[in-house]
């Protein structure tokens, strides 16, 4: 089975991505905050992360750039408030992310990605 | 005959005293109750009116004000790079953060520029509205993670000094002062600049917020992971102090638009308004409040309706004086940077061109700021001496005494709960407990430093005697081993 | 009878402080368990939502189990608090969701208590829960109160009314703009802010027509609102309106023509009004934005006028300008600039000698 890891600060937000994602196959890590990430999701290869980019203690493009670096996954899916022009710029030319979605968003856009 | 006049003139002198400071601190009572229901007035509207402008409204919009964060750094190589890491984490979308190291002469810049992969770019012809010492390089990070930041390497001129160097080099709406040793919570500039969206007749030329102690807490990358009182007694009362100040003090001013002094730990200004009054002085040590007169009094001139306004939150933490001679240091350098502030703006006093700051404002600061210590210190030499003349009724005294002491206990278990109730940082019943107890220790462990310290400054000031900011020995923060994320 | 008065005021002090005492204990308590019951609402709430989205296949959604969650965690009438915070939970999804998902989640929350319990707020004699009322309608697009909202977009209160001007753009759209340059009060930028995104986000094709009437009106508030609007939709054809600002004596909006003009490029006649401009701007700072944004735009130096500049500007724009002027292959005009200071300030101080 597939795998998938969530990283929504928002619990309404998270479980309906969770949901979403296990109707697609996966099997679903879903965590409100990348404090509640454990060794075994640094070696868990997932398919794919579906993640915001606010966190506490790391700039959101600093984020995107460790994170390749700490948990292996073949692709990262961002969905974050934070959604503005400039951002989504920015996190793209990192060219570590598959897609970028400013919250509010359409979640068959995500479904297409990950499907 | 004589020894009866001179008699006479002791109990004429002593009920004169009597009377004045009974009348002083009944004035201080009754301010200190309007203080209560004004700052409870204060933190319920604003508890209002942040439900309709929330934080995550603000961090998904767009044409919200730019901020620049300019941190002065001055010999900081121990705690440098963690902490540019947790200023770069702020959550803003338009946000540039400026490190101006203050001619370092340890390896601060180093460090920095080995950390973040800095490259210095052509400075010669730098604009510089407000003068300061020469700015040698600007360095900005070739990584793309590290693009909002600059660090610009100048001669060493004090901390308004570089900040000045940071305001003239930002290209922001807005510009936040702070330190680079704070801790500043994360989404602080998302509710920093929501009294700049929300005004709409009066401009905001600075906005603060409260400042907390951090001692014996625990820090992680940057951020405040647990919370915790410090566990020697002068940081505890001096957080005790900190919320009392906050919401007696800066909560009730902000609701009657009072506030003159937005704290040079964290205070949010409006970047073309600084430039326009010269930025900061960099011949006092009471800099912030320096600025914050200067502002008002500028508004006031060009006639323009304005306001500094206070958040009841605290956004910004840092570490306090932990034993007594670095705390006597400190308040005998804020008592000379008040001196100096209200000297300067003397012109203020009763001064009708400046409206309620000429009037009220600035005579209180006069009279109840200023004026505090040299009352206190008057009021315990009349005690010795008058003692010593057998003019004291000591059963009156006593029950004075308790009175005042359990009105002093009341104002700040009414601050305690204010804060308890409306914000989250400290809710154990232990904690609230050691606030108490540090609450009802003060008068008698803390204050009487606090007066000897101010008196020590205004003694400096009288007499001429030199001194400068003086160093504080910190003693840090608990810091959780480093993670990558 | 002095130490008596004293004896009674120190029983009074000791009473008020055991109240305050017991103030403390109480509201930490309460906290402590408001907090534990808000999370449970909003676990449930989120794990309702998620499943009526996306349900097990072959599984319908069951509306009088929904109804049975939600009662069993406290959204009953008798807890208003509760269903309070069940209203704001709607709200909260509401604006983070688009597409299909937002259309299912509308109908839901049509289905589930509380009914109607918006529009009652909008008779409320307090302010906050007014504006609270007024946002619940329109984000929960219950357009048939649009009538209501109009009323009130020239409340007193601050709040009332930004919250019910949202509603209209929201409703209205660009038809909005017959009403919105023409308030009684002054807007905040927040509000100019909202109106712009609500336009964007639900009314993505600009009506032109409404919006040039627009231009009619003087008042400030709407000068600025309709340069952001300009901007946001990059209405290069409308530039003119921006650029008509870029030298107005109010610093306000000046400062939003630099700001809004900053998103355009622009034609040869439309730079050099703008060169124009510059010179009757008053403000060293904004004219140092303008300068740099002149020549971001420009596709060559305009060298009598940045000559001009170096030689009769302000320090700081003749800084500004020997920056440009160096850095784009004219050193030899700077270096001639610095050489002619230099004699100048020589002979004048022999001169003076």
């Amino acid at each position: 089975m597939r795998k998938a890891l969530v990283i929504q600060e928002d619990i309404i937000i998270l479980k309906i991505i969770e949901r979403l994602v296990i109707l697609n196959q996966y099997e679903c890590r879903a965590i409100r905050s990348i404090n509640d990430l454990d060794i075994e999701d640094q070696s868990a290869n997932f398919d794919v992360i579906i993640s915001d980019i606010l966190f506490e203690g790391i700039a959101p493009l600093d984020f995107v750039f460790q994170i390749q670096e700490i948990i292996l996954h073949k692709s990262l899916i961002i969905v974050t408030n934070m959604g503005q022009n400039k951002i989504e710029k920015e996190i793209l030319a990192s060219q570590n992310v598959r897609g970028f979605f400013p919250i509010p968003l359409d979640m068959d856009n995500i479904q297409k990605l990950i499907a | 005959m004589v020894i009866l006049v001179e008699i006479d003139l002791y109990y004429y002198i002593f009920w004169i005293l009597n009377y004045f400071f009974l009348l002083y601190g009944l004035c201080l009572i009754a301010l200190y109750f309007f203080a209560i229901i004004l700052s409870t007035r204060s933190v319920n509207r604003n508890k209002r009116k942040a439900r309709f402008l929330q934080v995550n409204d603000i961090v998904s919009a767009t044409d919200i004000p730019s901020i620049t964060l300019i941190a002065p750094a001055f010999n900081e190589s121990k705690t440098i790079v963690e902490n540019v890491k947790s200023l770069l984490a702020l959550q803003y979308p338009y946000y540039e953060l400026i490190i101006v190291n203050d001619g370092s002469t340890d390896n601060t810049l180093q460090l920095l520029i080995d950390k973040y992969d800095l490259e210095s770019f052509d400075s010669t012809f730098i604009t510089q509205p407000i003068p300061t010492s020469t700015v040698n390089k600007i360095y900005r990070s070739r990584k793309l993670q590290f693009k909002q930041l600059t660090v610009i390497d100048k001669n060493n001129g004090g901390k308004s000094d570089a900040n000045n160097a940071g305001i003239n080099f930002a290209a922001t709406e807005l510009v936040l002062c702070t330190d680079a040793d704070c801790i500043i919570e994360q989404d602080a500039l998302l509710k920093m600049v929501r009294p700049y969206l929300e005004e709409f007749n009066q401009e905001i030329v600075a906005c603060g917020a409260a400042i907390g102690i951090i001692n014996d807490s625990i820090v992680k990358n940057g951020v405040v992971e647990k919370l915790r009182l410090p566990d020697s007694l002068i940081p505890m009362i001096q957080v005790v102090e900190y919320i009392r100040a906050f919401l007696l003090g800066r909560m009730a001013w902000s609701e009657i638009n009072g506030v003159m002094l937005v704290s040079g730990a964290f205070g949010l200004y409006a970047r073309n308004r600084v430039i326009e009054v010269n930025g900061f002085n960099i011949h006092t040590v009471g800099e912030d409040l320096e600025l914050g007169i200067r502002l008002r009094k500028h508004m006031e001139e060009i006639k323009v309706p304005h306001k500094m306004v206070y958040l009841p939150e605290t956004l910004c933490w840092t570490e306090a004086p932990n034993n007594i001679d670095v705390l006597i240091k400190q308040r005998d350098r804020w008592a000379r940077g008040l001196w100096e502030t209200m000297t300067l703006h003397k012109d203020l006093f009763f001064n009708r061109k400046y409206r309620d700051m000429g009037l009220f404002y600035y005579p209180y600061w006069m009279v109840f700021e200023l004026g505090a210590p040299i009352v206190e210190f008057l009021g315990l030499l009349s005690l010795i001496v008058f003692t010593m003349l057998g003019l004291i009724n000591w059963n009156v005294a006593i029950l004075l005494f308790t009175s005042i002491y359990l009105l002093g206990c009341i104002f700040s278990t009414i601050s305690i709960f204010i804060y308890v109730k409306n914000f989250k940082h400290y809710n154990t019943g232990k904690e609230v407990i050691e606030l108490l107890l540090a609450a009802y220790l003060e008068p008698f462990l803390y204050h009487p430093i606090l007066v000897l310290g101010q008196i020590q400054g205004y003694y400096k000031k009288i007499f001429g005697v030199k001194s400068g900011w003086g160093n504080m020995d910190r003693k840090g923060f608990k810091t959780l081993p480093k993670e990558r994320l | 009878m002095k130490a008596e008065i004293l004896i009674l005021l120190i029983k009074i002090l000791l009473l008020v402080l055991v109240i305050v005492f017991g103030s403390i204990a109480y509201s930490m308590i309460y906290r402590r368990w408001r907090t534990k019951r808000l999370q449970l609402i909003e676990s449930t709430f989120a794990k309702i939502c998620s499943l009526y989205l996306y349900p097990a296949p072959n599984e319908e959604s069951n509306l009088i189990e929904i109804q049975r969650e939600l009662k069993a965690v406290g959204i009953v009438p008798s807890k208003p608090r509760n269903v309070q915070y069940l209203i704001d939970l709607m709200i909260r999804t509401q604006r983070s969701i688009l597409g299909n998902n937002y259309t299912k989640l509308k109908k839901l929350f049509t289905q589930i208590p509380p009914y109607g319990a918006s529009a009652s707020k909008l008779t409320s004699s307090k302010w906050y829960i007014k504006a609270r009322g007024i946002r619940e309608i329109y984000e929960m697009d219950q357009s048939q109160y649009t009538r209501d909202l109009i009323k009130l977009r020239n409340d007193d209160n601050i709040y009332v009314r930004r919250e019910a001007q949202i509603g209209i753009v929201i409703f209205l759209g660009w038809k909005s703009l017959r009403f919105l340059p023409y308030l009684k009060r002054q807007m905040t930028l927040w509000q100019q802010i909202k109106i712009v995104e609500k336009l964007n986000d639900l009314y993505p094709i600009p009506d032109l027509n409404h919006l040039r009437r627009a231009y009619n009106s003087d008042r400030p508030y709407a000068n600025e609102l309709i340069m952001r609007i300009i901007r946001k939709f990059h209405l290069t054809e409308d530039i003119a309106y921006i650029i008509q600002f870029i030298d107005n004596p109010k610093f306000e909006i000046r400062e939003a023509a630099i700001y809004c003009i900053s998103s355009f490029s622009l034609s040869a006649e439309q730079l050099r009004e703008i060169k124009e401009k510059f010179y009757h701007i008053s403000n060293t700072e904004q004219q140092l934005m303008l300068l740099k944004y002149i020549q971001r735009i420009s596709m060559d130096i305009d060298l009598p006028f940045y000559k001009d500049l170096l030689y009769n500007g302000s320090d700081i724009i003749k800084l500004s300008t020997a920056d440009i002027l160096w850095n784009n292959g004219y050193k030899e005009e700077v270096q001639e600039y610095y050489y002619h200071q230099y004699t100048q300030k020589a002979d004048s101080e022999s001169i003076s000698v």
